[in-house]
């Protein structure tokens, strides 16, 4: 017999420290009666002491966990445990012991003077055999007083051993339930992605006043009281605070918002009142950090209206106010929207620290991409380099909704074909049309972009080039462009006649370079508010920096933004809006709660350095801004300051499509229509002069219309007499002098 | 078959069990004194209670001098009695238990000295009349667990009652109540029983 199987324990032995055995089994162990016997499980280890089974039946074991390794549990299914799995050991009587005590309620433990509790606890250990670093439970007794974590034990000698009368108990501390249970979970912590230096920061703050209490008072310093993490939503503020704790041990108390808020005139500054209250005394334990979550919507600004709101606000602020130095927890706060805090709360004293956590950038999506991909099956040809690239914008959040989704989907394909489970490049692509980063969901210059190829549009190849060289290549080779020195164009003009493909361009352009793509036009801005159209252009620009690289695109700029110096009311919105553009294109700097990353990166227990900065500049240098793409039909029309260089610096000119590129046009435009043989595609280019690119997408329409007409709605063919038919009912809708006007550069 | 160390082993077994039953009997009559004399406590506090509640200034009873100040130190001179009447038996509980202790110390030591003649077959043999020695030392080990419990958890219960908390005074006989377990009562009778053939024979 190789093996026993391991039973759930009998009632009656509870407390008793006794594990069943079969006599055949004792005697080949050499163990007597109640002889002390080591057994190790997957989990721990467990000291018992052995007896013979009343039913004397061999192979089976049942053992009561008096004395085991802290946080084991008995699996509930019978599992087998092999012979070399029990090993009984010595249990020499000890001298000293020095152990913890863990009682339920902290009322106990202040109520109670410490020497019951020892004499208490030396009763209830005697004649228990225990073992280094094991826990003694005592719920048997049914008592206040739970575990007793055994520290030392001397003899130094032995590992184990029997606790007589003689034996000298020393208690070195007394925990409550709470608490001790606390430290026991942080094994299995959640590791972040990519929020490394800020965790270092808050970690070094609740550290410090435990670790060297004595220095801090007799430099006169106290260690900052609050901190306020500032970012926008979804980025992991409330997961970065619960990481914190988890790794410090110490307790958190969380207030969301407004669950403090109550009905009656009063009743949500007791609450909050309480709230202090709690956190002050798990502060007596140890550390203890207070988490207030959603504060904008705890303490806006005081205004003279709002009389409850003024109240709280100054409840909080008298209370940060009156910790003394004996309150030693540290106050959290989490907010997306820091400029509605009122400004009594950020001075030191209160909110000494800022912590702006930004959206993550490349390398720090690619962390939370592989924390996010480890615990699910992924194939290994799942590029994460690759994801990271397409998830500009994304926050924390987002990635997790993403991983969510391709696991779904995954799951999808294979309920209808039973294949193992794993989450495919394939699946990460589809979950990624769905989930749309957050940043840009309220925006107001959502489009839904149907991508267009660069082969889809005719011609013009040396404007494709050109758009190429601005749009693509500074996000595909970073490294060239820092190399040379270079930073990516600011913005770029399209101009050129109408009907000639500008907004095809753009759309392309967006669409092969996978960098967010914002559009807006005057419709969207226009308010009946003054100033409400300034507003939401700073913010579109806003927007569009959180998620770099970035299109804005502004479609019929002539429309929107007029030119100052041929206008006739000197503060019209068209002058408003110019300036507000002129400003955000070349301003002074992004705004302070703007900046992305964090720069700090603290070197405390050897934790190695972040990425190297010369790394993260050429990555982020050269898309820091956004860029803005025109198109206008009337480039006079607008303002000088616009188009100089530095603003929108590549200003091209997009002509009708000539001989060839009008070809290529009208093979795009018949592809998907079945024409007839006998159509000749170069005659009809070289007898559109002056026709644009829309003009010959009519052209093609109306011949088929025309051959409809014709056959009575049963034609399958279109005939080049068709095409000459329509052709002889059309004009240009463009004329020489428009295009001779266009060719002047403007000024 | 008999070796020679069994039969002291034995002896000794029967000993134990001469003194656990009669030990039953004094705890059992000690624990119901016990009863009344915390209702008395339960009393006394609902009694002090009452006179923190009422105002004696407001009542007829104003023109007795210090009226409030006699009534509550005959009251707490009541509650010390009462008290020290417990800590009495509690003593005697003390003295159950510890006897209880000694003899299955005594009978486990005996155990340790022969363990080498005494082998695990001669230890769980049993037969119709005398149960195997593990097992009636098992029951030994059990009923010394089980007073030293119920001392313990009484003992607790006493030393956390403060003079100044009329609360927990007051609810202190229910909790005492509360702390009775018929059932390890009734397995320490049915142990008795179960060793009643043995300790008639021989």
């Amino acid at each position: 017999m190789t093996s026993v199987r391991l039973l759930s324990v009998d009632p009656s032995d509870r407390g008793s420290q006794r594990c069943r055995l079969g006599p055949g089994l004792m005697s080949a162990l050499g163990l007597g009666l109640g002889s002390p016997l080591l057994l190790s499980v997957p989990g721990g280890s467990c000291l018992c002491t052995a007896w013979p089974r009343s039913d004397l039946t061999e192979g089976f074991l049942q053992l009561d966990l008096k004395c085991c390794s802290p946080g084991l549990t008995l699996p509930n299914t019978p599992t087998h445990l092999d012979l070399d799995q029990l090993s009984p050991v010595p249990c020499p009587k000890l001298k000293g012991l020095k152990i913890t005590v863990v009682v339920q309620g902290s009322d106990f433990k202040k109520n109670t003077p410490p020497r019951v509790i020892h004499e208490l606890v030396k009763d209830m250990m005697r004649g228990v055999y225990v073992h280094r670093s094991h826990v003694i439970n005592f719920e048997d007794f049914d008592t206040e007083i739970r575990y007793a974590v055994i520290e030392s034990i001397t003899p130094d000698s032995t590992c184990s051993g029997l606790i007589t009368s003689k034996t000298a108990l020393e208690i070195t501390g007394i925990q409550t339930l709470k608490y001790y249970e606390s430290g026991l979970q942080d094994q299995n912590l959640v590791p972040l992605g990519g929020l490394e230096e800020v965790s270092l920061s808050l970690t070094e703050m609740l550290r410090l006043p435990l670790l060297y209490p004595h220095t801090l008072g007799s430099l006169g310093l106290s260690c900052p009281r609050g901190v306020l993490l500032v970012g926008p939503p979804g980025v992991g503020k409330t997961q970065l605070v619960r990481r914190v704790v988890g790794e410090v041990g110490a307790s958190l108390v969380v207030v969301m918002g407004p669950e403090v808020v109550g009905s009656r005139p009063g009743e949500s500054e007791e609450k909050l009142r309480a709230v202090f209250e709690r956190a002050r005394s798990a502060a007596d334990e140890g550390p203890c950090v207070l988490f207030l979550d959603e504060l904008d919507s705890l303490c806006p600004r005081r205004t003279a209206t709002t009389a409850a709101e003024n109240r709280l606000v100054a409840q909080l602020l008298t209370l940060m106010d009156g910790m003394t130095r004996s309150d030693r927890f540290l106050i959290v706060g989490a907010t997306n929207r820091p400029d509605s805090l009122d400004p009594a709360l950020r001075r030191p004293g209160r909110f000494d620290r800022e912590v702006i956590i930004g959206a993550p950038t490349l390398q720090q999506r690619k962390n939370i991409l592989s924390v996010l991909c480890e615990r699910m099956p992924v194939y290994p040809s799942v590029d994460l380099e690759e994801l990271a690239q397409r998830t500009l914008g994304y926050v924390g959040a987002d990635l997790s909704a993403l991983c969510r989704e391709a696991a779904m989907h995954a799951i999808r394909e294979t309920t209808k074909c039973s294949v193992e489970q794993t989450v495919g490049m394939k699946h990460f692509y589809e979950a990624l049309k769905s989930v749309r980063p957050s940043c840009l969901r309220s925006s107001l210059a959502r489009t839904d972009v149907c991508p267009v190829s660069w082969e889809q549009i005719g011609g013009l190849d040396d404007i494709k080039l050109k758009l190429r060289q601005s749009i693509e290549w500074p996000m595909r080779f970073p490294e060239a462009f820092g190399r040379l020195g270079l930073s990516g164009p600011r913005g770029v003009l399209l101009y050129g006649p109408p009907g000639c493909a500008k907004t095809t361009l753009v759309r392309a352009a967006a669409a092969s370079s996978h960098c967010s793509f914002l559009s807006v036009s005057g419709a969207d801005l226009y308010s009946p508010y003054v100033g409400d159209s300034e507003k939401a252009l700073a913010q579109l620009f806003r927007q569009a920096r959180s998620c770099t690289p970035c299109i804005l695109f502004l479609d019929e700029i002539d429309s929107l933004i007029g030119s100052r110096s041929n206008s006739q009311s000197p503060n019209s919105i068209q002058t408003r809006l110019l300036s507000v553009l002129l400003n955000e294109m070349d301003g002074v700097g992004l705004k302070v709660s703007e900046r992305r990353g964090t720069e700090k990166v603290l070197q405390a227990e050897g934790v190695e350095e972040g990425p190297s900065p010369q790394q993260l500049d050429y990555e982020d240098v050269c898309n820091a801004d956004v860029m803005v793409v025109a198109a206008t039909n009337r480039p006079d029309c607008l303002d000088s300051a616009l188009l100089r260089p530095g603003r929108l610096d590549h200003i091209i000119y997009v002509p009708p499509p000539d001989h060839t590129g009008r070809l290529s046009i009208l093979k795009i435009c018949t592809e998907s229509m079945p024409i007839a043989a006998d159509v000749r595609l170069e005659e009809l280019a070289s007898k559109t002069n002056l026709y644009s690119g829309a003009d010959l997408e009519n052209l093609c329409r109306e011949a088929a219309l025309l051959a409809l007409q014709d056959e009575n709605m049963k034609a399958s063919q279109i005939r080049h007499a068709h095409f000459t038919r329509s052709l002889s009912h059309m004009t240009p809708s463009l004329t020489e002098r428009q295009i001779h006007m266009y060719q002047t550069p403007p000024t | 078959m008999s070796k020679p160390a069994v039969i002291p082993l034995q002896q000794a077994i029967k000993k134990s069990f001469q003194c656990l039953e009669n030990n039953q009997k004094i705890w059992k009559s000690v624990l119901a004194e016990c009863g009344p004399l915390m209702v008395s406590l339960g009393n006394l506090a609902e009694q002090s209670i009452a006179l923190s509640n009422v105002q004696l200034s407001n009542t007829p009873l104003r023109v007795f001098p210090d009226l409030e100040e006699r009534l509550r130190f005959k009251q707490q001179h009541a509650i010390d009695t009462v008290l020290g009447k417990m800590n009495e038996k509690m003593s005697s509980l003390q003295s159950v238990r510890d006897s209880i202790s000694n003899q299955v110390s005594g009978v486990f030591q005996l155990y340790e000295q022969n363990t080498e003649s005494l082998d695990i077959p001669t230890l769980t043999e049993r037969s119709a009349i005398t149960p195997s020695i593990s097992d009636m030392l098992e029951w030994l080990q059990d009923a010394d667990r089980h007073y030293r419990q119920e001392f313990l958890r009484r003992k607790m219960l006493l030393q956390t009652l403060r003079a100044d908390d009329l609360s927990l005074l007051e609810s202190a006989p229910k909790r005492w109540k509360s702390l009775e377990t018929p059932t390890a009562e009734d397995q320490i009778s049915d142990t008795l029983c179960k060793v009643s053939f043995f300790m008639e024979s021989q």
